[in-house]
């Protein structure tokens, strides 16, 4: 029962990032732009996040600097794609290659080559008190760090907000069909660039969690295609936060079991299955869901007909 | 001053140029409060482009506008929208995954939006004009005549006073017409000015007020309905210049083998109204059938299945006496079927490939240039090159990108290539938009040639004096339906104009006609 | 606009661009004290001192030419195999095994054969399979092309921790390919082998299919207009699967080259860059196959560069990526304004034109 519990609990602090970086592709995603630099959002936000707590030993720091990495390579991401009708697809590849370059090669210039790698301490679990006392709920949803429970109140946030006001249905119109927004006045080129700015914050933070929180560390491994899951748990989830929500506390458990199979052997499944496994899952799931909620302008440049 | 003699809108001496073309050519339009005008004209005429001016989309070259006496500037959609003027174009700016509500709100709304209270007022919206609308259904889940009413709330609730609408019938069933005329006789009568475009007879006479006639970018005439009838409308709209009917005489073509049989053919969609109804007509061989009417009554659907682009849901193809009807293009192709469709840049032709690899595209099935999966290049070079000279076309050689020739240079190109593919049947969508009297001649001269050589050709146009000139026999198309088959010269333009907007002649000179006849074309 | 004007058009935009991006990336060199003009004397001195180094050249190249062709396969058609390396390492997995199997049974050459007809064989299974799936069910091609690769990484990892493990247990590899089954060397005094004539060769070929044959002519026209493609009689989706096929296969024929010609086993980790390389390379050589193999061959020469700068200076060698980042945008973007000014000298010629519309 108690492994049980630990397994569920640590599922749902490895969810937390796939989580972030989900939603934030998918509200980028409901305005008609495929952010396929979400890899190099990742990336950045680790590299960011980590050389802010290093070198300040704020938490605070390290998360902001990370948010600010992301946005820029969001940003860059906007610019051309949105401003310069680049192609979503290849100008996305292309960013998330230049970040690993460009991470790997900064990394080393600001901290040389250290016998020993570099640590910080990873953030601790805020246990909210009293709730965190309760069996089983108490450990799994109110025994997580600050981030985790920040990501609740996003999803749930983000809910209300793309659902329930002008501001959401603004955004999904944008997705949909940019030409009935444009005739009404909305300015589509816009807000694709803020929604896509808005993915990089969320992305940005969510590749620094995998430092911060969770390894300690920094190296060129440390996201090894996480951003790639957030962007298919986007898809997944149907353009849901809920769905995001859903979907990144399934590869949680799966990711939170590969850990768990290899400290205990459990049957006869290698281990190199259970680290495959969340990708088996994505492929499984894209072939078999029926995308309901793909906002129809997905992937599409809006070039004013002038 | 009376304030309900100024009128709602004034378009004063208004000229548009695009490039070098003309669309609109010292156009001035005067509409009223409570009055409904109709801007009757063919395709081309500048109906579209004029009120495209007054809603904001295209800035005139000059001239001016006037709202309520107001000299305006209306420089965008939302100017309009802000000033009382709402267009329904024939193509729907409504997102298909939301709501009735959540499209007519867009952009409209401000912070968290209470669903259920807006939902109710749409709802009260469209029960007052009698639209038999849910404001909670999806639109994708829509008929197109109910999401037409949506397009109309929209306008509604935006406080519209005067409401453009752009050939607002082409997409509904007679019994949803009749609704539409109703709200316009409805929302006319509290007030507002309605503009509507259209080619059509019938919906002019029934519920206009004043009918505003152009043609090639002027306005040939403004009449008051009561003062006028279909006939002259007719004449105002096609005109006297084309007394060149040319007689065919040449019925040789009779004793020949029906080679393309085209027997009840439908094309109806669940749901929707009938792209195609019962169509039913023969081609000889060394006959040109022509097919007239304005465009989007069927025109390109008839051409595609023909073609095996598009599978009827009704009817059958043949070709030389075998049933072609499900086969696909590829072999409709081998069989010798060549297609010119009318939009050439999407069906016709690859801009960013060489003039060469274009005359490729339709036969890189077939064995002529290529043995084994290799293509003869050498030989289709030499090919294009032949063709280049024949057609003169204005093109350096055959390695240009297709992109870079003017549209007429394009056009020869794909005439030279689906003229050779068509060995026995060319079906020809619009041969000569958009090229020059050099270029139409050329065009048109190829065509007679294919003829003279026994070939069978379904030519369509909305240019009446190519039908006129190169017809042996010509259909009338509209709503999907053949309206008649004719001889040409049985016909005057009068009776093809009032044919193409949908009014019955009485004149029963019909050859070969199917005798469907409908008692209600409408 | 004249085609021959067009290729040239590109290349100086192209080279350009890629002198842009070389510019930029050295210009962060300082950071570790060493000057760009600095950085480059040195590059090209080590690189040429010996035949050994400038032989490196030729071994980098040689599988980069084919990842960067198995991407532009795809992307000929409109489509992203981003999967190239799943399918890579499935070849590499399936040329190890078959050269360790039947080595001594059979003679080495009919060995490497076989591994190749193998190696490619399974990419190209990988690659129907995802343009199967593409066709049938509509499933975004991206998606699960990106996510085959880890899966496929993985599947390798156990296999060789299992079934292909070394004989001696020691480590997760497999075991030491024998001479035998070695693809030939080329240049002596170097570790050049025939890998880089056969890369070169599938070039010629994919250029051959793609502009000689009418399967590649199929696939082009789809890839830009697929509904031309339709009007033709040209089934869309059939020439999708058939893209992602070839592409996989080429990914897989890549296996045997570096699994029998270069690194002779096959490891964890194995050559993990490669097809991020092969999208630089389509990309800067617009996909066009003879371009391919120029645009390895400079990657190939930077790779050892970088490499050599990293070992006679502070530089890191990963200036490389670096480099081959920023020329990948820098590529991209020439591509639009060259697109802006074409569209500006066309929109002149044609109001120059008597054209009525």
């Amino acid at each position: 029962m108690d492994m049980f519990v630990s397994l569920i609990s640590r599922a749902v602090f490895m969810s937390t990032p796939l989580i972030l970086g989900a939603v934030g592709e998918m509200i980028a995603e409901r305005t008609g732009m495929m952010v396929t630099a979400v890899e190099g959002i990742f990336l950045a936000g680790a590299w960011g996040g980590f050389i802010g707590v290093y070198l300040t030993g704020s938490y605070t720091a390290g998360f902001l600097l990370a948010m600010i990495c992301g946005l820029l390579v969001a940003m860059l991401y906007g610019v051309t794609t949105v401003y310069m009708n680049q192609h979503q697809i290849v100008m996305g590849t292309a960013i998330a290659i230049l970040m690993a370059g460009f991470c790997k090669f900064f990394f080393r210039a600001i901290f040389g080559t250290p016998t020993t790698p570099l640590k910080i301490e990873p953030m601790k679990v805020f246990e909210i008190p009293l709730l965190s006392k309760i069996p089983v709920i108490g450990p799994v949803i109110f025994s997580q760090n600050i981030i985790s429970y920040l990501t609740y109140l996003l999803v749930f946030l983000t809910s209300f907000v793309l659902f329930r006001t002008s501001t959401g249905l603004t955004l999904r119109s944008c997705g949909e069909n940019p030409e009935a927004a444009d005739v009404i006045g909305i300015d589509v080129r816009r807000i694709r660039f803020l929604s896509v700015s808005a993915a990089g914050c969320l992305g940005g933070i969510g590749g620094a969690y995998y430092c911060i929180c969770n390894a300690g560390m920094y190296n060129s491994e440390i996201i090894s295609g996480r951003g790639w899951i957030a962007f298919g748990i986007c898809f997944l989830g149907n353009w849901k936060p809920v769905g995001s929500l859903l979907f990144g506390l399934a590869f949680g458990v799966s990711d939170a079991l590969g850990i768990f199979a290899k400290t205990s052997q459990i049957g006869m499944l290698p281990t190199e299955f259970f680290n495959a496994l969340p990708y088996i899952l994505i492929i499984v799931l894209t072939i078999c869901r029926r995308n309901l909620n793909m906002p129809a302008k997905l992937g599409t440049n809006y070039i004013k007909e002038n | 001053m009376d304030t309900k003699s100024i009128p709602a809108v004034e378009l004063d001496h208004i000229t548009k140029r695009f490039a070098k073309v003309l669309a609109n050519d010292d156009v001035s339009i005067t509409v009223n409060k409570g009055e409904v005008v109709a801007l009757l004209g063919e395709n081309g005429a500048g109906k579209s482009t004029i009120m495209k001016i007054l809603y904001g989309l295209y800035h005139a070259t000059s001239g001016e506008i006037r709202i309520d006496g107001r000299k305006e500037r209306i420089d965008s959609p939302k100017d309009a929208v802000k000033k009382g003027i709402s267009m329904i174009q024939q193509h729907f700016s409504l997102v298909p995954a939301h709501t009735v509500t959540e499209n007519i709100i867009l952009g409209n709304c401000r912070g968290v939006i209470d669903y259920k209270a807006k939902e109710k007022e749409i709802q009260e919206l469209a029960d007052k004009y009698n639209f038999k609308v849910s404001a909670s259904s999806y639109i994708k889940e829509l008929p197109v005549g109910s999401q037409q009413k949506v397009e109309i709330l929209k306008a509604l609730y935006l406080n519209a006073r005067i409401l453009i609408m752009d050939e607002p019938t082409a997409v509904l069933t007679p019994q949803e017409s009749e609704i539409l005329m109703e709200f316009i006789r409805d929302y006319a009568a509290r007030g507002n000015s309605v503009v509507f475009i259209t080619h059509k007879m019938k919906e002019v006479m029934e519920v206009s007020d004043r009918i505003v006639v152009m043609r090639s970018g002027r306005v040939t005439g403004t009449l008051k309905k009561s003062e006028t009838n279909e006939t002259e409308l007719a004449h105002t709209m096609i005109g006297h210049e084309l007394k060149e009917i040319k007689a065919s005489g040449d019925t040789a073509y009779e004793s020949g083998r029906k080679r393309l049989r085209v027997k009840n053919l439908s094309v109806k969609f669940h749901n929707e109204v009938p792209l195609l109804s019962d169509i039913d007509f023969d081609i000889h061989e060394g006959e040109i059938f022509g097919v007239a009417g304005v465009s989007g009554n069927g025109q390109q659907e008839l051409c595609e299945a023909v073609y095996g682009y598009l599978k009827p849901t009704q009817g059958t193809v043949e070709l030389d006496g075998e049933d072609i009807t499900h086969l696909d293009v590829r072999n409709h192709i081998s069989r010798g079927i060549g297609y010119l469709a009318s939009d050439r840049h999407r069906y016709g032709m690859i801009a960013d490939m060489s003039l060469s690899e274009n005359m490729l595209l339709k036969s890189s099935y077939l064995p002529g240039w290529s043995s084994r999966g290799m293509i003869h290049w050498r030989r289709l070079e030499e090919y294009t090159e032949k063709a280049i000279k024949e057609y003169t076309v204005k093109a350096p050689d055959h390695s240009v990108t297709a992109g870079s020739l003017s549209g007429g240079n394009q056009q020869k190109i794909v005439v030279a290539r689906e003229v050779d593919a068509g060995r026995k049947l060319i079906i020809i969508d619009q041969p000569t938009r958009g090229l020059d009297i050099g270029a139409i001649h050329y065009v048109h001269q190829t065509i007679l040639n294919e003829k003279a050589k026994g070939k069978s050709i379904l030519l369509v146009s909305t240019e009446l004096s190519e039908i006129f000139a190169l017809s042996d026999r010509i259909a009338v198309l509209y709503k999907g339906r053949i309206m008649g088959i004719y001889r040409n010269g049985d016909l005057t333009t009068e009776q093809i104009g009032l044919l193409m907007a949908g009014c019955r002649i009485e004149k029963d000179t019909d050859v070969h006609f199917s005798g469907r006849r409908e008692e209600e074309i409408e | 606009m004249n085609k021959k004007r067009t290729v040239y058009d590109f290349i100086l935009w192209t080279v350009l661009a890629i002198i842009l991006g070389l510019a930029l990336s050295f210009s962060f060199l300082p950071v570790f004290g060493l000057q760009p003009l600095e950085a480059m004397k040195i590059m090209i001195s080590e690189v040429f001192a010996e035949r050994y180094s400038m032989g490196n050249i030729l071994v980098k190249t040689a599988p980069l030419i084919l990842t960067g062709l198995a991407f532009a396969f795809t992307y000929k058609a409109n489509l992203f195999n981003i999967g190239v390396q799943g399918q890579f390492y499935v070849g590499c997995i399936t040329a190890a095994a078959i050269s360790l199997k039947l080595y001594g049974y059979l003679p080495g050459a009919v060995v490497i054969l076989l591994a190749g007809i193998g190696s490619t064989l399974a990419g190209a299974l990988v690659g129907f399979m995802i343009g199967f799936f593409k066709a049938r069910f509509g499933a975004n091609e991206f998606l699960v092309s990106m996510m085959s690769t880890y899966v496929f990484t993985y599947l390798n990892l156990w296999l060789m921790r299992t079934v292909l493990q070394e004989s001696k247990h020691n480590y997760i590899k497999t075991d030491y390919l024998d001479k035998s089954v070695w693809i030939p060397q080329l240049i002596p005094g170097t570790s050049v082998s025939w890998g880089i004539v056969l890369a070169v060769l599938a070039a010629v070929l994919v250029w051959f299919i793609l502009y000689k044959t009418t399967l590649g002519y199929r696939i082009r026209v789809t890839g830009i207009n697929k509904e031309a493609a339709g009007m033709a009689g040209i089934n869309p989706q059939k020439q999708f699967m058939l893209a992602f096929a070839i592409s996989g296969a080429i990914a897989g024929f890549t296996g045997l080259i570096e699994v029998n010609g270069m690194q002779h086993m096959m490891l964890p980790d194995f050559d993990v860059d490669i097809s991020s390389f092969g999208v630089g390379i389509a990309i800067l050589a617009n996909s066009h196959p003879i371009g391919i193999i120029f645009a390895a061959l400079l990657f190939g020469f930077l790779q050892v560069g970088g490499t050599a700068l990293g070992h006679a200076s502070e530089a890191p060698a990963s200036v490389i990526d670096l480099m081959q980042g920023f020329v990948m945008l820098f590529v991209l973007m020439s591509f639009y304004f060259r697109r802006k000014i074409e569209l500006n000298r066309l929109k002149k010629m044609k109001s120059a034109d008597k054209e009525v519309a």
